[in-house]
């Protein structure tokens, strides 16, 4: 929501002040009031009056109970010597707090401190009788040897600590240093893979990353170059899921791969250089070694890996940038921009294979579909963008612009060791070229006291080389769809041919100065192409938003606002399904499935800023959003068949609502001439019909029934109250 | 007025001094806080400069101590004119202007800024997209004010808001990253001063990504390929109305890549009980990663038809 700006006139206020407190702000202090650094420290209580799981996620109150207030924005400056001493702290007595602290010899020295907390909770509740959860061995219950049924949460907590170096060399040339190291605990909600059965996925890894610049900075040059170097840290590399009763062992544990750690270096250097005051060239460059060599975890365990395959991914990725950019207004009213970008992704981790099921082919299917290799994939891309901009009156600026972007992808071929062909490992064509070309078109008012705006077109062409086959898993029927196989039918969405038109208009009118309308419409329309082999993917998406916005200052001490914003997104989609038989979705033949999944937001707010009395502030703020999801598909058996549904399934979705209405109100209250009561309350409704962890029959879900019966529930309606006080003292 | 008792009257540059006024905070500046002081506060012209004018000397720019610091001339011009400029009708306004009805050129405001800060991370500010389309410095950045919104992380979103309609809408929907809750900020991402596709912080969506979500950073034994290339071809980071901030919920997001027989091409639908069938678990819960799991890439070498497919 636009904030509005607080109305505080500070003649009226020092004036009323004076009456208030009586005469004794002497001069300097009232010129200090004015032009020094002030501080504020707020301590108080807050209680939630009810449990927030959905709207709690991140804010550190998501249970009904009281908290703990407490901020602090302590800023000293020794004018002297221009050195600042900071001290920020938030939500002090909650879950996410935070705080930093920073010393800064201006222009000279300065040294950053902090410390940042978030946690995320899963906003739903968890009954189960798994054991070993946040661990890295979970037992799953059996009919036989029930554990104990406990309610769970899940979540997890990063806690960052933060180092920030700053120092001034010599005139224009200054070092910084920055390091932050990010430990992330907790739990995720996962699954066994093997079986759709649920798993947690335990947390406990460490990300730090270093950044250590140089720069360089006169009236024409400027040069900043460094390192960057990035660290991934897991204490967890394999998880063990084994039943009830039964030891952990290949035989009979389900091992479950974690990520491992990887690690990055990077070199950079960023130049620029003003020819003229209208003509200047930048260069970008980048060179990034990444690596992840780790001990493969599953190698330790008896007869979970080949013979003879390696010990490590020896994974490397190495990425080079180059980039090059030319601004220049060679006439008055004419702008120009060029910019040329190389970025080159190579992941050169050598291609072994780490599990065969069957040691004589890896040709045929259904030998092919045991052998499986690593698969890397790079991506090259070539950009080039030309874009001037000409002045055609006072008012008005043309702008046109054309991007066009390349890109070469290398698609690993594993068949046959390398023999080409249809791939018997990937399930889906790729392209090995992608080319993009974008045209755009802008007209734009400004410098009008009274209206500004823009109107801009853009119109995008996507479309690449032939597509390189695949025949593995899922591939190996053509089911009278035709050769070789239904996964070959469709155009992935990032690399199938598109056609993108885009039209963007925004308007600002200020009718008169103390009020203001904001307007914005988008529309934009995707349109996929397909030929007869390849009728399967998205088809079309479109997408609108319309947003207006006021905003009206009554008076020095009064403002208001309200905005309110649609959108509405829509994809059509098309897609197969092939009889193969088995407890699956069955059909005779050849079901065609078309979708037609929309999304439509409304958002409404209202804000209000005043003060009452000199004494007394306010402001409220109303949001109010509505979300609905809608998943209609069209089933149709292409030739003489019947549908078959799998018994116990419902292939009618329902709309999926979301609403929010939020209403918060806070008021201050000047208890002297550097304190301040301040009263906050929030009225916080969410209700959703999310069926996400529902039966067709709206009730909670819970895993199948060879598993140990966990159930998931949602909360589907959520209102809860906030009343906080806080008490603030101010200081300078 | 009543901390500069020298000075009869604020609004107009003729009001008659008794001597000559002194810097207030800057050096020079009382060329131009002469007359302009808090009393031009509640004028509506000077609405954005709230809490007062003088409030830069609570900032960085009004640290004089450091000897870069400029001056008022240095940013509006010597302004001969305006500060010449005698009798009682309205005088012409400085050479650089930054408020809302400005006739200074965006090129001119931003130069301003620049002839000290185009080094370090404004270096590509002039091919950014935001230069490009005429957005000024000051367009967000509030010189005066001594907390600027747009550098403060609870309040930031806001300001970018004021042209981003969309995003706004996107980060109050059910799953989206902390962004309203204040624990992460746009600047988190975006580097709006840059020139690196989307104005990201770093070289591509990745590797912004991989800031927090390194362990997605592989490579793996099995590479999922749209992981490899753009997180943003599943994921809408500013939010979604479906967990994990999906774009769209399995098993249609998965089946606009994936259209081969057996249970990746079914039907979406809901159960209507407990069940193994994967069949008919594709839509509900977690959907398709009911089973495919680990969807960014795996490093299980267990002999298995599953190894390739996430789901160890």
């Amino acid at each position: 929501m636009n904030a509005i700006q607080q109305t505080f006139r500070l003649t009226t206020t020092a004036a009323a002040l004076l009456a208030i407190f009586g005469p004794a702000l002497a001069d300097d202090a009232e010129v200090n009031e004015l032009i020094k650094p002030e501080s504020s420290v707020s301590i108080g209580v807050g209680n939630w009056s009810a449990d927030r799981p959905q709207q709690g996620i991140y804010d550190g109150m998501r249970d009904k109970d009281a908290y703990g207030l407490l901020d602090a924005d302590i800023v000293k400056r020794d004018d002297a010597t221009g050195t600042w001493m900071k001290l920020k702290a938030s939500n002090l007595g909650l879950d996410n707090r935070e705080i930093k602290g920073e010393y800064l010899r201006q222009g000279n020295f300065g040294i950053t401190l902090d410390y940042n907390r978030i946690s995320r909770d899963n906003p739903n509740t968890f009954t189960t009788r798994l054991q070993g959860i946040g661990t890295t061995t979970q037992t799953v219950s059996t009919a036989a040897l029930p554990g104990p049924l406990q309610t769970v949460s899940l979540g997890t907590v990063r806690e960052g600590i933060g180092l920030g170096i700053y120092k001034n060399l010599l005139p224009g040339l200054d070092f910084t240093l920055s390091f932050k190291n990010e430990e992330k605990t907790g739990t995720r909600h996962w699954g066994r893979g093997g079986a759709p059965e649920f798993a947690v996925e335990p947390i406990n890894s460490t990300i730090r990353q270093v950044e250590g610049t140089l720069s360089y900075s006169s009236k024409k040059l400027q040069l900043s170059g460094g390192y960057y170097g990035s660290w991934y840290d897991t204490k967890n590399t394999l998880v063990a899921m084994t039943n009830a009763g039964l030891p952990v062992s290949n035989a009979n544990t389900t091992y479950l791969s974690l990520p491992l750690d990887n690690q990055a270096h990077q070199l950079f250097l960023n130049g620029g250089y003003s020819f003229t005051p209208t003509t200047r060239a930048t260069v970008k460059l980048a060179y990034t070694h990444a690596t992840q060599d780790e001990h493969l975890p599953t190698q330790d365990v008896a007869g979970l890996s080949l013979a003879g395959s390696p010990q490590s991914l020896k994974g490397e990725v190495n990425t080079t940038l180059v980039q090059l950019g030319l601004t220049s207004r060679p006439i008055k009213d004419l702008s120009l921009l060029a910019n040329f970008r190389y970025f080159d992704v190579q992941d050169e981790t050598p291609v072994a294979r780490f599990v065969q099921g069957n040691p004589l082919s890896c040709v045929t299917p259904p030998n092919g579909n045991q052998c499986v290799d690593n698969t890397p994939f790079s991506y090259k891309t070539l950009t080039g963008k030309l874009e001037g901009t000409y002045r055609l009156t006072d008012v008005y600026r043309l702008t046109a612009g054309v991007e066009e972007r390349r890109q070469d992808r290398a698609v690993p071929v594993s068949n046959s060791l390398g023999a080409g062909g249809a791939d018997n490992q990937r399930v889906v064509p790729m392209r090995s070229k992608v080319d993009e070309t974008t045209w755009r078109l802008e007209l734009r008012r400004s410098m009008s006291e009274t209206l500004n705006g823009s109107l801009a077109y853009l119109f995008s062409q996507r479309t690449g080389s032939s597509y390189l086959t695949v025949a593995g898993p899922g591939n190996s029927t053509t089911n009278g769809i035709g050769a070789p196989g239904p996964g070959n039918m469709i155009n992935p969405l990032n690399i199938a041919d598109r056609e993108r038109n885009k039209l963007r208009f925004a308007l600002d009118w200020t009718p008169v100065e103390s009020l203001a309308f904001q307007l914005n419409v988008e529309q934009a329309i995707d349109d996929y192409e397909h030929g007869p082999d390849r009728p399967y993917g998205l088809t079309d998406g479109t997408s609108q938003l319309f947003s207006f916005d006021a905003s009206y200052t009554m008076s020095e001490k009064w403002q208001v606002n309200a905005w309110y914003a649609y959108d509405h997104s829509r994809a059509k989609q098309r897609n197969s399904r092939a009889n193969n038989g088995g407890d699956r979705l069955v059909v005779a033949d050849v079901l065609d499935k078309r979708y037609d999944l929309q999304d439509t937001g409304n958002s409404l707010g209202i804000g209000v800023r005043g003060e009452v009395t000199p004494r007394v502030k306010m402001g409220a703020d109303l949001q109010w959003s509505r979300n609905v999801s809608k998943y209609d598909q069209g089933l149709t058996v292409l030739a003489a068949g019947t549908q078959l549904l799998p018994a116990g399934f419902s292939s009618d979705l329902p709309n999926i609502e979301n609403k929010l209405l939020r209403l918060s109100f806070f008021s201050t209250y000047a208890l002297n001439k550097s304190s301040d009561l301040r009263v906050d309350l929030i009225h916080e409704r969410w209700q959703t019909d999310d069926w996400s962890w529902s039966f067709a029959n709206g009730t909670a879900f819970s895993y199948g029934t060879t598993t140990d019966g966990t159930t998931v529930t949602a909360n589907p309606k959520q209102n809860a109250t906030f009343v906080g006080l806080r008490y603030v003292y101010k200081f300078q | 007025m009543f901390f500069s008792g020298a000075v009869v009257a604020a609004d107009s540059p003729t009001a008659t001094t008794k001597e000559a006024p002194k810097d207030l905070i800057l050096k020079g500046d009382a060329k131009c806080t002469g007359c302009h002081d808090e009393a031009d506060d509640s004028k509506p012209t000077m609405l954005d400069l709230r809490p007062s004018v003088l409030a830069i000397g609570k900032t960085k720019h009004g640290t004089v101590a450091d000897s870069r610091t400029p001056t008022c001339t240095d940013c509006h011009g010597e302004s001969e004119k305006h500060v010449k400029h005698k009798g009682s009708d309205k005088p012409p306004k400085a050479d650089r202007t930054f408020g809302k009805n400005t006739k200074t050129s965006p090129e001119a405001r931003n130069d301003a800024c620049l002839s000290c800060h185009q080094g370090g991370k404004h270096m590509n500010w002039q091919s950014s997209v935001h230069a490009s389309r005429d957005v000024t410095c000051t367009a967000c950045h509030k010189v005066h004010a001594a907390h600027d919104k747009v550098r403060e992380k609870a309040t930031q979103a806001e300001v970018c808001f004021t042209c981003h309609k969309e995003q706004r809408a996107q980060v109050n929907r059910p799953s989206h990253h902390p962004i309203i809750e204040g624990k992460m900020t746009c600047t988190s991402c975006h580097d709006l001063h840059g020139d690196n596709p989307k104005s990201l912080t770093k070289a591509s969506l990745n590797d912004t990504c991989y800031t927090c979500h390194m362990e997605k950073r592989g490579p793996f034994v099995h590479n999922h390929q749209p992981v490899t290339e753009d997180c943003g071809i599943c994921h809408n980071p500013h939010g979604t109305t479906i967990a994990n901030l999906l774009k769209s919920r399995p098993p249609f997001l998965c089946q606009e890549c994936h259209n081969h027989d057996s249970h990746p091409g079914q039907v979406a639908g809901l159960p209507t009980a407990a069940t193994t069938g994967s069949s008919t678990l594709g839509t509900v819960g977690r959907g398709c990663l009911n089973c495919h799991t680990n969807i960014h890439g795996g490093n299980s070498t267990q002999n298995s038809a599953t190894a390739g497919r996430f789901r160890r």
